[in-house]
């Protein structure tokens, strides 16, 4: 066809205008590329703080917060508080992390069966305090101070119920000495822990450890792979529901404190997420998107910067490269006057004159968005060499704030967060390759090239055909 | 047969009118040879771009075989063009990019026929131009009176009715000036052309059958009667 021959000559023989025309699209579309790969990291981050928290395969998770705390003189802010005596206290409690508030476990049921939903477990969440009460005596010593177990020591700990391990924080957790839950240990002494915790404290398999001062019989210990550690000890979940105590409530028989659900598909999660909190109004119910809300930390910063600075800096290229490329192809037709006006003389109508120039310019654009591919590759990469670790803190209810404590000193007052009330995850930004991103390369690099064609073409019809015989080049 | 009637050809550059074509009378027949000689800017390239309907008229009337050209839409009369009308440029305009097979190729393009039968005539249109060994150059590669007799293949490959030719040796030396003319009139006999062309050189004019002049936009026919051929 004498189309693709022009086509391919005028391109070929023009080498220098057409790569420069391809790489201003190409440059534009690369960094539209980059920032749109950029924030599907940020995406994927952000999910990978949902997996970290919640276990590979949890969509969605259920939160209660906190009720109030008890007055102060009331029978259950007592028993809140230790007082120094005349012998030596050892305590060991265990309770809900500051910030969290139980559910009745009736709601994993209603939820499980909820449509959309595939899956529905409840654990929870706790956490265990030890501390000695100093007595009396000790603490009228002069230069008395303060040991690290007089002030508590806290960890992690979360009741698995052993017959569904498959959602939840344990699900991810992959067995590295030992044996997992089985069916059986439902009622028994049995604690699987986390390898950081098991390396720092000296427990291995076969050994104990003290929860709410029963002492549990180590079976497995189990790594993380985000290395978050959603907990440092897991043991099953009845024998955490009569172990724990909640404000005046001796145990949390017949209590969770997280409810994990998986959707039947990705695409169902907006819709679940709005049925189960109908069902549970007061609850908090997160999943990957709205936990982006909750998070701060570093990845915020990014998701933040993503979604403004690099939208408009990538947005801000493009407009300036399709003008530029259509600039450049209203010049090259001013520069090929003669040329157009010869080809009216032969007999061309306008209109394959126009399509002739179209092709030049959306064949220009499709080189441009391949090689806008390959900026926004080496964009991508750069994103993942440079990109510094992030971290992410949330609320263990991603519903609110994350708690704190006040302590008043002669310096004034302090706010700190609560040990336990929240959890910081170190993820790490990717930029994927999508073939979404590689669908927008061709469709920025078609538009740019249309675009810049309509405004050659344009420029074709109004000359006047006479121009052919015009003595100046 | 081309008739013009009182045409007319203004064009307003800022707040003056120039008159390039005043009143213009004039009979063409087929077969005719007719030269037009006149000082330069006196409006003879606008004349010619009237004929070849690449410029409307101001005002006055311009029919081709009954048809007047003020009716027909731009697309009509690129069709009259691509089918019927042979250009010779002075300064050849050749397009750069493409060969000179493909040059004489891209005249053939409108008329919508098969690849193979657009190469072989523009393959023949060339040899009969003596350039059948040149086909794959490129026009920066030719000298001068090869590329205007690459234009002359693309002007006849076509097979036109009317040839129009605007100095078409202007560029040319003596010896391929009458190359040139001698291969125009040889077609213009053989096919039956109706031949019109824009000439400074009297050597070319007197050649013609009929000569006419242009002087500030006006036409006189100076000698000759409209002649076709023998
Ligand atoms: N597009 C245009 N706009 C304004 N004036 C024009 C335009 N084209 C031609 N003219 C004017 O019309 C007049 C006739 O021009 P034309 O090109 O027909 O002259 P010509 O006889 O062909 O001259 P030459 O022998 O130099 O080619 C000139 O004065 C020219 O300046
Ligand atoms: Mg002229």
């Amino acid at each position: 066809m004498f189309f693709l021959i022009y086509l391919r000559r005028e391109l070929l023989r023009r080498k220098r205008q057409t790569i420069v025309g391809a790489l201003g699209l190409a440059v534009g579309i690369g960094l539209v590329l980059t920032v749109t790969m950029a924030a599907a990291g940020v995406k994927k981050a952000q999910a990978d703080v949902l997996h970290a928290l919640y276990g590979i395969g949890t969509d969605i998770t259920v939160t209660a917060a906190a009720p109030p705390p008890p007055k102060l003189g009331s029978s259950e802010g007592a028993s809140q508080g230790f007082s120094p005596g005349q012998g030596s206290q050892h305590v060991d409690v265990l309770g809900l992390p500051p910030g969290l508030g139980p559910l009745d476990a009736t709601a994993v049921e209603s939820v499980s069966h909820l449509p959309g939903v595939s899956a529905a477990a409840g654990g929870l969440l706790l956490r265990d305090t030890q501390l000695d009460v100093p007595t009396v005596q000790e603490q009228s010593t002069p230069g008395w101070r303060p040991s690290q177990k007089n002030l508590g020591v806290t960890f992690t700990v979360i009741g698995v119920d052993p017959g569904r391990t498959s959602l939840g924080p344990f699900a991810s957790a992959q067995l590295s000495s030992g044996r997992s839950f089985v069916a059986g240990d439902t009622g028994d002494d049995v604690a699987v822990v986390d390898s950081g915790y098991a390396t720092a404290n000296g427990v291995a398999t076969g050994s104990t450890v003290t929860v709410a001062g029963t002492k549990f019989h180590v079976i497995g210990i189990v790594q993380q792979s985000q290395g978050g550690g959603a907990a440092d000890v897991y043991i099953p979940l009845a024998r955490a529901q009569a172990l724990a105590a909640f404000q005046g409530l001796p145990s949390l028989t017949g209590r969770v404190d997280t409810i994990y659900v998986s959707a039947d598909s990705a695409s169902h999660i907006g819709a679940v997420r709005n049925a189960i909190a109908k069902v549970l109004p007061t609850a908090t119910v997160t999943s990957s998107s709205s936990l982006a809300d909750a998070v701060s930390g570093s990845l915020a910063g990014a998701a933040s910067l993503a979604s403004n600075l690099g939208r408009w800096l990538a947005v801000g290229s493009l407009a300036a490269a399709f003008a530029v490329s259509s600039l450049m192809t209203v010049s090259a037709v001013s520069r090929r006057v003669r040329e157009i006006g010869t080809l009216k003389a032969l007999g061309w109508n306008t209109r394959r004159i126009i399509s002739q120039l179209l092709g030049e310019s959306l064949v220009t654009g499709l080189i441009g968005a391949v090689l806008g591919v390959g900026i926004g590759l080496g964009g991508g990469l750069l994103v993942r060499r440079l990109a510094p670790a992030l971290s992410a803190t949330v609320a263990q209810n991603p519903g609110a704030k994350i708690p704190e404590n006040v302590r008043i000193d002669d310096t004034g007052m302090h706010h700190e967060a609560a040990a336990g009330g929240s959890h910081t995850i170190a993820v790490h930004l990717t930029a994927p390759v999508t073939l979404t991103a590689i669908g927008l390369a061709v469709v920025l690099g078609v538009g740019g090239g249309l675009l810049a064609g309509m405004f050659g073409g344009w420029r074709a019809a109004r000359l006047r055909p006479a121009t052919a015989m015009t003595r100046v080049a | 047969m081309y008739t013009l009637t009182g045409v007319t050809r203004t064009y307003r550059k800022d707040n003056a009118t120039v008159t390039a074509l005043s009143s213009v009378d004039l009979v063409i027949e087929d077969g005719d040879w007719l030269a037009v000689q006149g000082p330069t800017g006196h409006g003879k390239t606008t004349l010619l771009q009237i004929l070849g309907g690449l410029d409307r008229p101001s005002s006055g009337r311009v029919t081709v075989d009954g048809r007047d050209l003020a009716t027909l839409r731009e697309a009509d009369i690129a069709a009259i063009r691509a089918a019927s009308i042979g250009f010779v440029f002075q300064t050849f305009n050749l397009i750069p990019t493409l060969s000179a097979l493909e040059n004489v190729e891209a005249a053939l393009v409108p008329l919508r026929i098969s690849t193979a039968d657009r190469r072989r005539r523009a393959t023949q249109a060339l040899e009969s131009v003596g350039l059948a060994d040149r086909s794959g150059h490129l026009p920066s590669e030719l000298s001068g009176g090869q590329q205007q007799r690459v234009g002359i293949a693309r002007a006849l490959v076509k097979q036109p009715r009317l040839l129009l030719a605007d100095e078409p040796t202007g560029n040319l030396d003596e010896q391929t000036r009458d190359e040139i003319i001698a291969l125009l009139e040889n077609v213009w006999h053989d096919r039956g052309l109706t031949l019109v062309l824009i000439t400074h050189d009297p050597a070319i004019a007197a050649r013609a059958h009929r000569v006419a002049q242009m002087r500030n936009g006006r036409l006189t026919v100076r000698s000759g009667q409209a002649r076709t051929h023998q």
